[in-house]
């Protein structure tokens, strides 16, 4: 009787989860393919030590041991489904092998506890701290489903303590907790009872929550996993090409995400997976700023406009599908975005939030040239006969020399063994002139053989490309690495972050074989060689700004401080420091674009910088040179900003000129 | 060699300056010197014409020539011509006679040079090209009268103490259809666009707060036709709107003269200013870089030296 | 309505310009642009029809690489394009240049014909005018904004005291100034989309006109004495310099 019941719900749940779950599940199956199934060891191993070892989510200490409690918990409680469920058609049935060991009994019991307590913990970090990184996400939701958890361990531990009382259980010895429940329990008719009731109540609260599973946020359970292994392997900073073929048939054209069938079978994995902690929404220099974007909030509204959409009907095409911008999120969000990346670091289930905003605005600037107004002169620039973002004519691309040596390659020429990427801020920005300076002193006096492009160089496209223009920066990347061939080029140092990026991990895509180096990690590696002789004459304190594209996105966090040490400078390090650098605010091409929100960027990261009590602000990135500087005097403040090589070079050859 | 004629623009007000600057270097090229004035307070302009060198002023008083632009008064300088075959015809480089003279061009079929900056007769002229870095002498042919625009102040005017004869102009407008004006706005108040002003006074940083920017306001009406701007520093501190900000995210200027106040110079900023003809820089900071682009660069407070500049502006202007 | 825009291409407006043995502008070299000048007509063009139908044609007369500036407008939205381009126009003066663009306007009439105020790299400035007396055509300059009514257009034109209010008939000629409109950048689509746009090149032949002789030829080009470099003036003297430049300027 109790078996023909059993396996009538049972069958039910399942039937019920898979009509529910198959909606997304078709989504996802139609949805355009990502080429994410390379470097299978690399994805395995993140399996371990992201999913089973629970290692982002520690990023967070008190949060982490909630999560790897229940998740721990119910890696070994998931047999006691079956167990329970075997004891329901017979009470005398148990698991093989380990059904009646001491050690299982033992593992159940203090796994069903570690459950419980990560509840516990969880609803004092909701209840009690409220931190605002929950803001905006479904806490009554969040409240059924740990109560549900809460429940299946609680019956698990109530039938057990039932079995112990009723004397059925093997090793009451080895369950300590369920044996002191059992005291509560007496021996007679109504524990036997209660045994049943406990284990039906078990089963049928773990198959009710299957049932709710596929329409909630604890669809994770099932996703996260796969969304892990088909994260994107190598540097953060890397974007995927989007070819563009303008002589192509139309109907192969692909202008980054505008509706719900636009996004990767990745991007909707991504959406299905989240479970709304907000561990990014904490992180974003966007939303701590007072500005609309969240990460967080980004992800729940595309999930929720997609999920509102049939796949059938729109893989018949029967449905007219709205854009996803403004109907799913507004313009401003997508434009808020400085594509830092520290949300996409910060999210334990390995979201990609920065490269769907990236496909939402190549969507909107390519098909609708829709994009700040102010962001336009930028584009014009790039695209214009200078190409680059300021418009400057070409020919001073070379106006920093000055008195430099400094050889400019002519077109024909062969590159020596450096090519220096100046880059356009660093060859007109008359703070980023500093930093080329400071470095073309030191390959000098490490005498490297470099040359620059001069009047060649042009923009990598960074700037367009983050901003969503793909076709542009293709255009630019085919040009640039054309000039790379014909002069045979084959190392570069670039001072600029975003084009050290660009052209390390992005211009491979275009066929060019470089091997990159930022000049920090030149310097450093110059320093470490005896081949760049340096005294430790600077004094006083600096603390150093990590950025974004440097540090976070590509890991290079110790040759810049490695250069300040040996400048003779003592370093402070900010709270946010390292992989959890704050932007500067000018990522993500919105250094043309102008700000909103309640604060600055830049300014509430220099105060940061300021807070240390520093003399001065290092940077290793004209962008953050500029942004830092610019709210260094917008603040009033005395502190300096400088690029490590600066230091650097004052320190070993003093200053410029001498 | 026949005449050389000036056209003249005038107002109730007076002769613009130009015209008599035009009419200085006129006699120079000639001794049949004739202006022609056309529209409210020709007549009245008469002395002043000829007190510059106009030995003959063709005037004609009709609000007509004023009301629609550029055509009535093409028509009926091609009438003149006809009557008197001057060899060459100086207008100033404004909108209303460049308006005259390439409407002229097309009756006549003459040549007409723009831009010029000097004229030595009426088969030579000549001009600056590339900002002024290379010196153009043109030669003209063509049938007569040559047409040459001027670039208003490239000459002295110098009275030559003569009088000139008056001789009435009949109003010739083909029929047709044609633009009239139906209201006229001053707008002193608010001043021209930024992008339009023929000077540009920009405020920044150093500005340290929204006040000042009525200090710069005040020299823009000193000035007359001059603008307010702002470089992004002082509109992102909220001295003053967006729609202030000059540079890479905010407006493009081209003025004949900038003035930036207090601003430091930054690239974004430098990108929206750069193509003014001349700047100047005033900053207490000697390192700030915009004074390494500015055509005169004022160490000093900028405090004391705009509020003086609005008195030397003032006295100039009622001197 | 339909709305003819002229568009001019010019060598780089930020590069640095040269002149070629023949003492005429370099206007070869692929690195040019549409005049940016015109791209407030043409954004006001295209905003008309936007608003009541028709077409925007637009007229370019230039090099063969001018077609570059012809496809950037197309790209914004623009219906048609026309180039004229002859090597017997190398060198065509304002006459010559009017001549030529009044009678590509006259092939296909037009409601209004949209012109910038001058070019970026000649300032010149006359050439609209010269074309809408040639035409027989009203026509207003320095536009800073333009309606449609049903009596025909209500302008507004930049005066130096501020502006005035004209009423126009149909078709007239207006030029626009900068900063009258904001022009819009065109979409990858829309850069698609002009490939397949109506296309026309014509010679000065084919528009019917014969004399190409310019009347105006470069005599003698000097260098100009150097600019004075930039001057460090301090207290007193700074404001008398300042006002002497203003002066010098006459905007005083």
């Amino acid at each position: 009787m109790s078996a023909v019941a059993l396996v009538a719900i049972l069958a039910t749940a399942v039937v019920v989860f898979v009509q529910r779950a198959s909606p997304r599940w078709a989504l996802i199956r139609d949805a355009r393919p990502t080429a994410r199934t390379d470097q299978a060891g690399v994805r395995a191993r993140r399996e371990l030590t992201q999913v089973l070892g629970q290692r982002k989510l520690f990023q967070k200490a008190l949060p982490g041991a909630m999560h790897a409690f229940i998740f721990w918990g119910f890696l070994v409680l998931f047999p006691t489904i079956v167990e329970a469920m075997l004891a329901i058609v017979n009470p005398d049935w148990t698991l093989p092998i380990v059904g009646d060991t001491t050690w299982f009994a033992f593992l159940v019991d203090l796994f069903a506890t570690m459950v419980a307590i990560g509840v516990g913990i969880a609803f004092y970090i909701r209840k009690v701290q409220r931190p605002d990184r929950f803001r905006g996400s479904h806490m009554d939701e969040a409240d059924r489903i740990l109560l549900t958890i809460l429940s299946i361990v609680g019956t698990l531990l109530l039938w057990n303590a039932a079995q112990i009382a009723l004397g059925t259980f093997a090793h009451p010895s080895a369950a300590p907790i369920a044996d002191a429940l059992s005291k509560l329990l007496g021996t007679g008719q109504p524990t036997e009872t209660l045994e049943r009731v406990f284990v039906w109540a078990h089963v049928l609260i773990v198959l009710a929550f299957l049932t709710y599973l596929p329409k909630s946020k604890h669809m994770h359970i099932i996703t996260a996993a796969p969304n892990v292994y088909f994260a994107k392997n190598g540097p953060g900073g890397y974007l995927a090409p989007e070819r563009i073929d303008l002589e192509g048939p139309e109907e192969d054209m692909r202008f980054g995400v505008g509706t719900a069938k636009d996004l990767s079978k990745k991007q909707l994995l991504d959406l299905f997976s989240c479970t709304e902690c907000g561990r990014c929404q904490e992180v974003c220099p966007a939303w701590n700023t007072g500005k609309p974007l969240s990460p967080k909030l980004l992800i729940m509204d595309l999930r929720d406009h997609v999920a509102g959409i049939d796949p059938a009907a729109m893989a018949a095409g029967t449905v007219e599908l709205q854009p996803l911008v403004p109907n799913a999120v507004t313009d401003e969000v997508v434009w808020d975005c400085v594509t830092c990346g520290a949300c996409v670091r910060e999210c334990p289930v390995d979201i990609e939030h920065v490269d769907a905003i990236v496909d939402l605005r190549r969507n909107l600037v390519m098909a609708e040239s829709r994009f700040p107004t102010e962001a336009g002169t930028m584009l014009r620039g790039v695209e214009g006969p200078n190409q680059n973002p300021w418009g400057q004519p070409a020919a001073t691309r070379t106006e920093w020399i000055g008195e430099i040596p400094v050889r400019v390659l002519q077109p024909g020429e062969q590159a020596p063994e450096y090519l220096f990427w100046v880059g356009c801020a660093g060859a007109f920005d008359e703070r980023a002139r500093q930093t080329t300076q400071s470095v073309a002193r030191l390959l000098n006096a490490a005498g490297i053989e470099w040359a620059v492009l001069g009047p060649r160089e042009r923009c990598t496209g960074d700037p367009a490309r983050r901003m969503g223009h793909e076709y542009l920066f293709q255009m630019l990347a085919e040009q640039n690495v054309a000039t790379f061939a014909e002069a045979g080029v084959q190392k570069i140092v670039a001072t600029c972050a975003h084009c050290f990026n660009t052209l390390a991990n992005e211009y491979p895509d275009y066929g060019a074989k470089l091997e990159v180096v930022h000049h920090t990690e030149l310097l450093s590696h110059l320093i470490a060689g005896k081949r760049l002789l340096t005294t430790p004459a600077a004094s006083g304190s600096v603390t150093y700004h990590d950025a974004c594209y440097l540090g976070r996105h590509n890991g290079n966090y110790d040759a810049p401080r490695d250069l300040l040490g040996a400048s003779g400078l003592t370093t402070t390090e900010m709270e946010r420091a390292r992989e959890r650098s704050f932007c500067c605010g000018a990522g993500g091409a919105r250094m043309w674009m102008e700000e909103g929100g309640d604060a600055r960027i830049n300014d509430t990261r220099f105060a940061e910088a300021a807070g240390t009590g520093a003399e001065t602000v290092a940077v290793a990135c004209p962008y953050c040179f500029v942004m830092l500087d610019d709210a260094a005097k917008a603040a009033g403040s005395e502190m300096r900003v400088a690029d490590v090589a600066t230091l650097l070079a004052e320190a070993t050859l003093g200053e410029p000129g001498t | 060699m026949g005449a050389v004629w000036v056209y003249a623009e005038v107002t109730p007000e007076g002769p613009q300056a130009a015209a008599l600057e035009l009419l200085t270097k006129a006699r120079t090229l000639g001794a049949d010197v004739a202006a022609v004035a056309l529209g409210p307070g020709a007549s009245e302009a008469v002395a002043e014409l000829g007190a510059h060198g106009a030995t003959t002023v063709y005037a004609n008083d009709e609000p007509v020539f004023a009301d629609q632009p550029g055509r009535a008064a093409a028509h009926t300088l091609h009438a003149l011509i006809g009557q008197h075959r001057p060899a060459l015809i100086l207008f100033a480089s404004t909108y209303d006679a460049r308006d005259v003279a390439g409407r002229l061009q097309a009756l006549t079929g003459s040549t007409l040079m723009a831009n010029a900056t000097d004229v030595e007769g009426p088969t030579r002229a000549r001009t600056e090209i590339f900002g002024g870095t290379k010196v153009v002498d043109v030669d003209l042919a063509g049938p007569e009268p040559r047409l040459v625009l001027v670039r208003p102040r490239s000459f002295v005017a110098e009275p030559s103490g003569g009088t000139a004869t008056t001789v009435p102009v009949e109003v010739v407008i083909p029929g047709g259809a044609t633009a009239s004006v139906i209201e006229r706005h001053a707008e002193a108040a608010s001043g021209p666009k930024l992008e339009e002003a023929n000077v540009v006074i920009a405020g920044g940083r150093g500005l340290g707060g929204p006040e000042p920017f009525a200090m710069l306001q005040e020299l823009a009406t000193a000035i007359g036709g001059a603008a307010v701007g702002a470089s992004r520093a002082a509109v992102d501190a909220g001295w003053v709107p967006y729609s202030f900000q000059i540079g890479q995210t905010g407006k493009t200027v081209k003025p004949e003269i900038y003035i930036a106040a207090g601003i430091s110079g930054a690239l974004q900023h430098v990108v929206g200013m750069k193509g003014a003809k001349r700047i100047v820089a005033i900053n207490k900071d000697a390192d700030a870089p915009i004074l390494r682009i500015a055509d005169i660069a004022v160490i000093g407070d900028l405090f004391q030296i705009v509020p003086a500049l609005t008195e030397e502006v003032r006295k100039r202007a009622t001197s | 309505m339909n709305i003819t825009v002229l568009a001019k291409y010019v060598p780089n407006p930020t590069g640095t310009p040269e002149l070629g043995p023949d003492n005429l502008l370099v206007r070869t070299g692929g690195d040019g642009a549409l005049d940016p000048g015109d791209e407030y007509g043409l954004e006001l063009a295209l905003q008309l029809v936007e608003a009541s139908g028709g077409e925007v044609t637009v007229v370019s007369m230039g090099p063969d690489e001018a077609i570059a500036g012809v496809q950037r407008a197309l790209a914004m939205g623009a219906h048609k394009g026309v180039l004229i381009t002859d090597p017997a126009l190398r060198g065509a003066d304002a006459l010559v240049t009017a001549r030529v663009l009044a009678a590509a306007i006259a092939r296909q009439p037009a409601d209004l014909v949209i012109a910038g105020a001058e070019s970026t790299d000649g300032y010149t400035g006359t050439v609209p005018v010269t074309m809408a007396e040639l035409l027989g055509m009203a026509s207003v300059t320095a536009v800073r904004r333009l309606e449609v009514d049903a009596d025909g257009f209500r302008i507004e034109r930049q005066t130096e005291s501020g502006y005035d209010v004209l009423r126009a008939p149909v078709p007239t000629l207006v030029t626009v100034t900068a900063g009258a409109t904001e022009p819009r950048y065109p979409s990858l689509k829309g850069i698609m989309a002009a490939k397949a746009k109506p296309m026309e090149r014509l010679t000065a032949a084919d528009l019917g006109v014969e004399d190409l002789d310019a009347s105006q030829s470069v005599a003698i080009v000097t260098d100009a004495p150097p600019k004075a470099g930039g001057e460090i003036v301090s207290g007193e003297d700074a404001i008398g310099r300042i006002a002497d430049l203003l002066a010098e300027a006459k905007v005083i």
